[in-house]
């Protein structure tokens, strides 16, 4: 068996950090939404990664499958991406004019996304999914937004539900929300609100968290993006966390359709802090009415990184090898489960694979499992798909699946099975 | 009742009769001054609110529960509307029976006299709270009306009809380490609140400690950063306890004065 991980200084931090810091450490990256369980297996803070690594500030190593939520794609300080951000840093990041690095970017991104005609650059995915929904709006001068339940598009307002803190009712006035799948349903709604329908905005497969992920039907985006054409609605994709690990094309090229506008983050620039909403042809001239804009959002140092992380995922044709290494990761965490009876169910992209032990409807014994891996150095997530980069070795597969292995070992022992 | 974030009166009728003062059936059991007080009375005192709940207090030989329906009772109380019974929660209003006049001196002398006692202990003041068995016991009943309020604001509350609906069946333990334990139970995103142990939940979220409970029912510490510290335990279905901490945020709305 080995050894289990000590924080002893992550809570000495978070001790300081709370002082200071709303909830210590708020959002994903927090203990609360991250949904640590129990607390005291999971790190709070890293001193430093490399890779597929990242180190607490205990001295812990962890194989991570989170990726920071995404971004690290490559791994953590890939020197091609680091050398192209430093070289450019050198020249100029935040400067009054900005550099051509931008033009560069947005010609790579049109000639390498399916569905591009032009690119235009923020900071986070919620920057270009809210600049959508907007661009939709003043595209066809309607209101109504349709989401597909169980979506994440971010964290404004109007991504936001009437019940959440800070929320008004005016924020959601015009969400509406259809069940993920149900062509039929979302016609009906088209029908009920003829001619005020703005935008269909959706991830391109269901990746909700709590759940099991969802692949569409066969058929459903082709109809869906027929009836988007038909009356006119703008489709918004929002690729942010699937984007360039499915298909380097746009994950709408993946299954076959075509978005008119695209939002992408998270493995756009390997760690560097950019977004991009990319669309069509007819939409451009409306997006250059928009009043948007941000202090940070034309630097150019981002802007080096996402070329070259691009062109290294075009070389080394990026989704092929991170879904056949989360391929080889999925089954053999398959295999170690049934080894110990216990059926875990992987399910969406495996280079964005989302974990549960379906023995269990209360999700106990899953969080359990999570928790004694977490604590032998794997970093996996209670109930957030998970991600997988490029630095991640057969070695690391291995090792990970042993850990595996030995925390469903832990758990059976804990839970004995039924005879 | 102001509309001030959206509340509204009938969610606070609900919340007065099942949360406050279904309190009661707590206090007798806990406060011995309540529980005597009680001791020799066999009655029932019924609640009818027009567009709102009804409901009966039973009292029976130093018990109070908490019953449905405003039907089978010695005294009836009616109130035209939700406010109006607000009002008898406020001290504003006075009712008048239709039913059970003779029965009006327990109304005005020891009902009167147990809510006095219920609100002393609900709306504790710092000096009575320097007293340990006070605290404990201010905190355990402020959890029971808490606990009672999530179903009554899930079930009536129209933006925490919106929780209400992301939720799915199942039982979660709302409990504080050693001391009160609840169920709130949801079935097809209505919402019932047990205050018992449930066997089998779906999910929990426990606080540590009574001073934990009570500092984040006072709004003086934050429940988020509470999870990182370890003083809120949660696990199981997050999502019900993600949407029943929604409500939660609403029942301050409510209560607070």
């Amino acid at each position: 068996m080995r050894a289990l991980n000590v924080y002893t200084k992550s809570r000495e931090q978070f001790a300081r950090a709370e002082k200071v810091i709303p909830s210590g450490v708020y959002g994903h990256l927090g203990p609360a939404e991250g949904c640590f369980i129990p607390v005291e297996a999971f790190p709070f803070f890293s001193e430093r990664a490399s890779g597929t690594y990242f180190w607490d500030v205990d001295g812990n190593r962890f194989i991570d499958y989170m990726c920071a939520f995404g971004p690290n794609v490559l791994g953590y300080n890939d020197p091609d991406v680091d050398e192209a951000a430093r070289k450019q840093a050198e020249l100029g990041n935040c400067v009054t004019s900005p550099s051509t690095r931008m033009i560069d970017f947005a010609e790579l991104l049109v000639d390498t996304v399916h569905t591009a005609d032009w690119a235009f650059f923020a900071k986070n995915g919620n920057d270009v999914t809210t600049m959508a929904v907007m661009a939709a709006r003043a595209y066809n001068h309607r209101k109504k937004i349709v989401f597909f339940k169980g979506y994440y598009h971010g964290i404004s307002p109007w991504t936001q539900k009437m019940d959440y803190p800070g929320i008004l009712e005016e924020d959601v006035r015009h969400n509406i929300y259809v069940d993920w799948n149900d062509f039929e349903g979302l016609a009906k709604v088209f029908e009920e609100n003829r001619g005020q329908i703005a935008a269909v905005i959706s991830q391109p497969y269901m990746h909700g968290n709590f759940a099991d992920n969802e692949f569409p039907k066969e058929g459903f985006w082709q109809k869906v993006r027929k009836l988007c054409t038909e009356t006119n609605t703008v489709l918004v994709i929002d690729d942010v966390r699937a984007g360039f690990r499915m298909d380097l094309a746009g994950s709408d090229h993946y299954f076959g359709f075509e978005a008119d506008l695209i939002c992408f983050c998270k493995a756009l620039a390997n760690g560097y802090n950019v977004s991009a909403l990319c669309g069509k042809d007819f939409l451009k001239n409306t997006v250059s009415s928009l009043s948007y804009t941000g202090s940070y959002w034309l630097s150019a140092v981002p802007f080096a990184a996402g070329i070259a992380c691009i062109e290294k995922m075009k070389r080394l044709d990026m989704p092929k090898i991170l879904i056949e290494k989360g391929a080889r990761l999925k089954d053999g965490l398959i295999e170690k489960a049934e080894k110990f009876g216990f059926d875990l169910r992987v399910s969406g992209m495996p280079s964005l694979f989302y974990l549960r032990i379906a023995d269990d409807p209360t999700l106990m014994l899953h969080q359990e499992w999570v928790a004694e891996c977490v604590k032998r150095g794997v970093f996996f997530t209670n109930h957030h798909n998970h991600f997988i980069n490029a630095a991640l070795s057969d070695e690391d597969i291995a090792e990970t699946l042993a850990v595996a292995e030995e925390a469903f070992e832990v758990v059976r022992k804990r839970h004995p099975k039924e005879v | 009742m102001t509309e001030l974030h959206n509340t509204d009166a009938v969610t606070m009728a609900y919340i007065n009769m099942y949360a406050v003062l279904g309190t009661l059936e707590n206090l007798c059991q806990l406060v011995p001054e309540a529980k005597e007080l009680i001791a020799g009375e066999r009655i029932r005192v019924g609640f009818a609110v027009k567009g709102g709940p009804k409901a009966t207090l039973v009292f029976d030989g130093g018990s109070c529960t908490c019953e449905e329906g405003a039907e089978d009772c010695d005294i009836r109380l009616p109130f035209s509307g939700p406010e109006k019974f607000n009002g008898l929660i406020d001290g504003t209003v006075t009712p008048i029976p239709s039913k059970g006049i003779t029965k009006i001196p327990f109304l005005l002398k020891k009902f009167t006299k147990l809510t006095d006692i219920l609100a002393k202990y609900l709306k504790a003041t710092k000096e009575d709270l320097k007293d340990p068995d006070f605290y404990e016991k201010s905190t355990t009943l402020m959890f029971y009306t808490i606990a009672s309020a999530i179903s009554q604001i899930g079930n009536h509350d129209r933006v925490s009809e919106v929780s209400a609906g992301y939720m799915v069946d199942g039982i979660i333990r709302l409990s504080i380490a050693g001391g009160p334990s609840a169920g709130i139970c949801v079935k097809n995103h209505r919402l019932k609140t047990v205050k018992r142990t449930p066997k089998a939940p779906m999910a929990y979220m426990e606080f540590a400690d009574v001073t934990t409970a009570r500092d984040l029912f006072d709004g003086n510490v934050n429940s988020v950063a509470c999870i990182g510290t370890g003083k809120i335990r949660m696990g199981g279905m997050i999502s019900l306890i993600d949407n029943m901490n929604r409500i939660l945020d609403r029942v301050g709305l409510y209560l607070a004065d």
